[in-house]
């Protein structure tokens, strides 16, 4: 086993240090709260020439993934972090940086949407832009969101999309917690050398990139984007295969937490599913068989395999830190609706909108959610979408 | 650099692509290169440049090249520049390379502005070329008519100078307008709106004019809508009644020799205008008439018991001063070559399948237009109800006459397409082969008593009271496939009557760098506005301000002074601006051969001045031995027409000061000392 080091980092150092390990080509950022951090951590990093990285301190997020689209078509490994207003402002980007098939890596501390204006965590902003085409990946706390980071490079430049790592803005960014660092040339052998088939700064092989695509041609090339979406699925768990062997900590498209016997589960993303872990720890010594997946690739969504682990239960919950203002459910419970429903699985299937705007998350409502689930399979009816902790 | 040498080197910016003949931005874009020499990568913002140039899967680069959005050259060309000094750091890559920015002026001036600041500001090494062409740069198919003072024309036969019936946005009254442009916008998609009564094809970002509703009891407001914004039950504005008609006077000279076949001239009174019962006649004749003038022949298939027959009979006498020379059981024929050539002459073309109703008709007063309707109906029409039919094999006659009808006071179903066998008896005769006909079925409109419930109608129609206008409910729009497509550019009101429909005309965009006083269609000559009314930023000033080692002005057909520009800058480190003068062809007006000279007249004039600024020193490039009037230069150039009333010479008189003023400014720059 590869040698580590165990430390105290915030989830930001934690993605600072795994971006410094990483040793990017180009980063090109812009501050803003609560990812303003990682930016600066690594600004220090390039001042103090740990990194052969230039930095290019932009005027906006939107000229920051601008930029990281320059760099990556020139040909080089680069990454950005931001939350909030400034993934919404990069939005445009985003489109045209998988529609360009970069493999951009970046780092988004889930914060509320404006307005009204709010800076704490929930899942809004990288909800608004879940069908930009990028590869997104949640963690559960810091040292989830250490490895992911690792990991991410090696997905993008597989699968030739740009994947985006969630921390919970504040809960995980700012939280303290234990991890174990990889050495850093484990972490240089890991990731290797960024090698593009066809880049800008080959100046003997000159291409067109971001050519005008009519009737033509469009529809294939976003046909053909949304093929590699589906294999990268495959990726994503041969990358999780090989960090599995070398570093020890391993990792899938979801975690099972107790769930193969249970009549009862939740579905979570981010800081919320180890908190559920508690809460199931809890009804498991009561005797109930309460379980837990927590999802950590939102996409490509593994529909099939969710489905599939989600059969033999009597009854679910979905929690949603976002909303999707459809005057239906969260984008979450859609998602799994639609798992549920093309593998003809009817299921007693609740959503729980919670934690908006950084409204805490209590044990004692999760554990709610587990006796609404226990209720309902004993037949009470209950709302198909409660808004979890609003005064109403 | 000089011609021959550069000549020499290879195309960098290679022919082939889409730009309009006489493309100011692609000379740019070639020249440049020429200046720059391979070893360059190239960012452009969204823009014609890139448009004409990147049509997947072919590429006018043969340099490396890249296009992310409209907003960002300047961060992109960052990123590009910004990965080549972190390989250069680490050792991975040797080569000296050009990193040059393409913008036009709305992604430089404008939404770029802030993009090409923050790379200004970073010190990135690039240079930024802006082709500025003082504006942002929609269509009909070439199947529309258009309502002009000459009455209905095809779209394809409606030149510049011609006046175009239009809507007055102010007072909602039927005006005369001057086209003062006709563009060919190529192929491309075109969707069908229909209305109860009329239809257009149109491209979905095509404009047109609907009513916006307030709700009840508020006043409702007319609004342009594209195509493709326009819903199922949108009301669009119609044209229902045209004034200054006149009757069509005819300029046809009688043949004094008989034709070499047919000797004979039927001596007969030629009308040199048109009446009731001449349009009667011709009614008829669309239906049921033929000419043969080699023949001296004018034929109807008029049946003995019809109705039709003892009207043509009685008219031909009183209008041609002589009666119908032979009548057969279902044939009547008056021998004539005068009158076989002057009918030939009125424009109702020959043949069932190919008869319309030419342009004058339109233009008729309505009691004659009545007559001709009249005519009609006695050949090809009959009556179910109150609803009458017309029947044709002629789908350009019928369209004609739906659009007839409309500004005469009907309604009008849409053409009905039928196929009928071969022998079907059908208005008077059997048919002889299979045949497929159209018919448009139409009704008299009825008044209604506004003065009793004026509330629910004007609700329901606000232009009720209009006397030339209505409104019509969207009942459908349909993608109809790919077709030629033209627009056109109308002085003032910008608008025109497009197939009985009010629909916007093409579009050229205000931008931060359009100059004062020009016509745009986002800032418009109007009654009170007089075009654009700010002066355009100095954007080569606010780049000086960023204390960038190099910026100058340049202009395309000065190819000498734009490349050693550029040579001069490539070979300055640190972010570098060249603001080049751009005469854009479709959205100025002016000839296509003429954009070289465009250009240097601009620096001419000393309205885009020549010069370069190295490290915060001023050096004019270019000092035109004589300074030549502004006005000679907007002279030529379609959009500051208007510039040229009487009542707009204070303002022409204000555009020069300020020309003066920034030159003298200049002047003073260059030289700080000797004044």
């Amino acid at each position: 086993m590869a040698k580590t080091n165990i430390v105290a980092r915030t989830g930001n150092e934690a993605m600072a240090e795994a971006m410094r390990q990483i040793n990017p080509d180009v980063v090109a950022a812009y501050p803003i709260t609560p990812a303003t951090e990682i930016v600066q951590i690594f600004a220090g990093y390039v001042a103090d020439g740990l990194v052969d990285t230039e930095f290019v301190p932009v005027e906006s997020e939107h000229s920051a993934m601008s930029a990281c689209i320059g760099a990556s078509a020139a040909g080089g490994r680069c990454m950005t972090g931001t939350s909030s207003q400034g993934l919404a402002l990069m939005a445009e980007m985003l489109y045209i940086a998988a529609g360009l098939r970069l493999p951009i890596v970046l780092a988004d501390v889930n914060r509320a949407l404006s307005s009204p204006i709010n800076i704490h965590c929930d899942h809004s902003d990288t909800m608004m832009v879940r069908d930009a085409g990028w590869i997104q990946i949640f963690s559960e706390n810091a040292q989830e969101a250490y490895d992911n980071m690792v990991q991410a490079v090696k997905i993008a430049e597989h699968a030739k999309l740009p994947v985006v790592v969630t921390t919970d803005g504040f809960i995980i960014s700012h939280g303290m917690e234990r991890i174990e660092i990889i050495d850093d040339a484990e972490v240089k052998r890991f990731v290797g050398e960024y090698k593009p088939e066809n880049y800008l700064l080959n100046l003997d092989k000159p291409i067109t990139v971001g050519a005008l695509d009519l009737q033509d041609y469009y529809f294939e090339h976003k046909r053909q984007e949304v093929e590699a979406m589906k294999k990268a699925s495959a990726v994503i768990l041969e990358v999780a295969g090989e960090f599995s062997s070398k570093f020890g900590r391993s990792y899938g498209l979801f975690e099972k937490y107790k769930l193969d016997d249970a009549d009862c589960a939740i579905v979570a993303m981010g800081s919320t599913a180890g908190t559920a872990k508690v809460v199931v720890d809890g009804l498991r010594k009561k005797g109930l068989k309460a379980g837990l997946l927590k999802l950590r690739v939102f996409r490509p969504f593994p529909k099939e395999e969710i489905a599939d682990v989600l059969k033999n239960l009597k009854a679910i919950a979905v929690m949603d830190r976002s909303d999707s203002m459809n005057a239906q459910e969260g984008p979450l419970c859609l998602e799994v609706k639609a798992a549920m429903f093309d593998a003809s699985a009817k299921k007693i299937l609740l959503n729980y909108i919670y934690g908006l705007g950084g409204r805490e998350i209590k044990l004692e409502e999760i554990e709610g959610i587990y006796n609404d689930l226990f209720e309902a399979i004993k037949g009470h009816a209950k709302d198909k979408v409660v808004y979890l902790g609003v005064r109403e | 650099m000089n011609l021959k040498e550069s000549a020499k080197g290879e195309n960098l910016f290679t022919g082939g692509h889409r730009a309009c003949a006489g493309c100011g931005a692609a000379m740019i874009a070639r020249q440049v290169l020429m200046a720059a020499g391979p070893n360059t990568v190239v960012a452009s913002a969204t823009g014609c440049l890139e448009v004409v140039s990147t049509i997947f899967p072919y590429t006018a680069w043969n340099v490396p090249f890249i296009h992310s959005a409209f907003e960002n050259a300047g961060a992109t060309i960052s990123g590009v520049e910004a990965l080549y000094k972190s390989w250069v750091r680490q050792g991975k890559y040797d080569k000296k390379v050009n990193f040059i920015a393409f913008g036009g002026d709305g992604g430089t001036y404008d939404i770029g502005l802030q993009s090409l600041s923050g790379a200004a500001e970073r010190g990135h090494n690039i240079l930024y070329v802006c082709y500025n062409n003082e504006a942002y740069m929609n269509c009909l198919s070439t199947s529309s008519t258009i309502m002009t003072k000459d009455g209905l024309k095809k779209i394809t036969d409606v030149k510049e100078g011609d006046d175009v019936y239009a809507f007055d946005q102010k007072t909602h009254q039927l005006v005369l307008k001057k086209c003062s442009g006709v563009f060919d916008n190529g192929i491309k998609e075109v969707y069908e709106l229909s209305t109860l009564h009329h239809s257009i094809k149109a491209t979905s970002n095509h404009p047109f004019l609907v009513v916006k509703r307030n709700g009840r009891g508020r006043e409702n407001a007319l609004a342009w809508k594209t195509l493709g914004e326009i819903k199922t039950g949108d009301e669009v504005i119609t044209l229902k009644n045209i004034d200054k008609e006149r009757p069509g006077t005819f300029d046809f000279k009688k043949s004094k020799k008989g034709d070499y076949k047919v000797n004979k001239i039927n001596e007969i009174n030629i009308p040199a205008s048109s009446s009731p019962e001449l349009m009667k006649y011709l009614g008829i004749y669309v239906g049921d008439g033929w000419t043969r003038p080699e023949k001296a022949e004018v034929g109807f298939a008029v049946p003995e018991d019809s109705e039709a027959r003892g009207v043509l009979t009685e008219l031909h006498s009183k209008i041609f001063g002589s009666p119908v020379n032979r009548l057969e059981k279902n044939y009547v024929y008056a021998n004539s070559v005068n009158l076989a050539r002057f009918i030939d002459s009125l424009g109702f073309n020959k043949g069932a399948k190919n008869k319309t109703i030419p342009d004058w008709v339109f233009s008729l007063p309505k009691e004659e237009k009545e007559s001709f309707i009249q005519g009609l109906m006695l050949s090809d029409g009959y009556r179910i109800g109150n609803s009458a039919r017309y029947v044709s094999a002629s789908n350009d006659l019928l369209k004609a006459l739906r659009l007839l009808l409309q500004i005469t006071g009907y309604r009008v179903g849409k053409i009905h397409q039928q196929t009928k066998v071969k022998g079907t008896f059908c208005v008077y005769r059997e048919l002889l082969k299979d045949s497929t006909y159209g018919y448009v079925c139409f009704s008299k409109k009825k008044g209604c008593d506004i003065k009793k419930y004026p509330n629910q109608y004007r609700y329901q129609n606000p232009l009720i009271e209009n006397k030339y206008f209505d409104t019509e409910k969207v009942r459908s729009i349909k993608l109809i496939g790919k077709e030629p497509t033209l627009d056109l550019r109308v002085e003032d009101e910008h608008n025109f009557i497009a197939d009985g429909i009010v629909v916007h005309n093409t579009g050229i965009q205000r931008s931060g760098a359009t100059p004062r006083g020009a016509d745009t269609t986002t800032a418009p000559v109007g009654k009170v506005k007089k075009g654009k009314e700010q002066y355009r930023k100095n954007l080569t000033a606010i780049m000086i301000a960023h204390g960038i080692p190099y910026a100058a002005q340049s202009t395309a057909g000065n190819w000498r002074d734009l490349t050693s520009k550029v040579e001069k800058a490539l070979s300055i480190e640190g972010p570098k601006f060249i603001n080049v003068f751009q005469p854009c062809r479709l959205g100025w007006g002016y000839e296509p051969e003429l954009t070289c000279e465009m250009g240097r007249m601009a620096a001419d004039t000393c309205a885009w001045p020549l010069y370069e600024v190295v490290n915060g020193v001023y050096r004019i490039t270019y000092k035109p031995k004589e300074k030549k009037p502004i006005a000679e230069w907007l002279k030529l150039q379609g959009r500051f027409r208007h510039l040229f009333k009487p009542e707009n010479k204070a303002m022409l008189d204000d555009i020069q000061r300020v020309v003066d003023e920034n030159w003298e400014g200049l002047l003073k720059r260059e030289n700080p000392v000797s004044k």
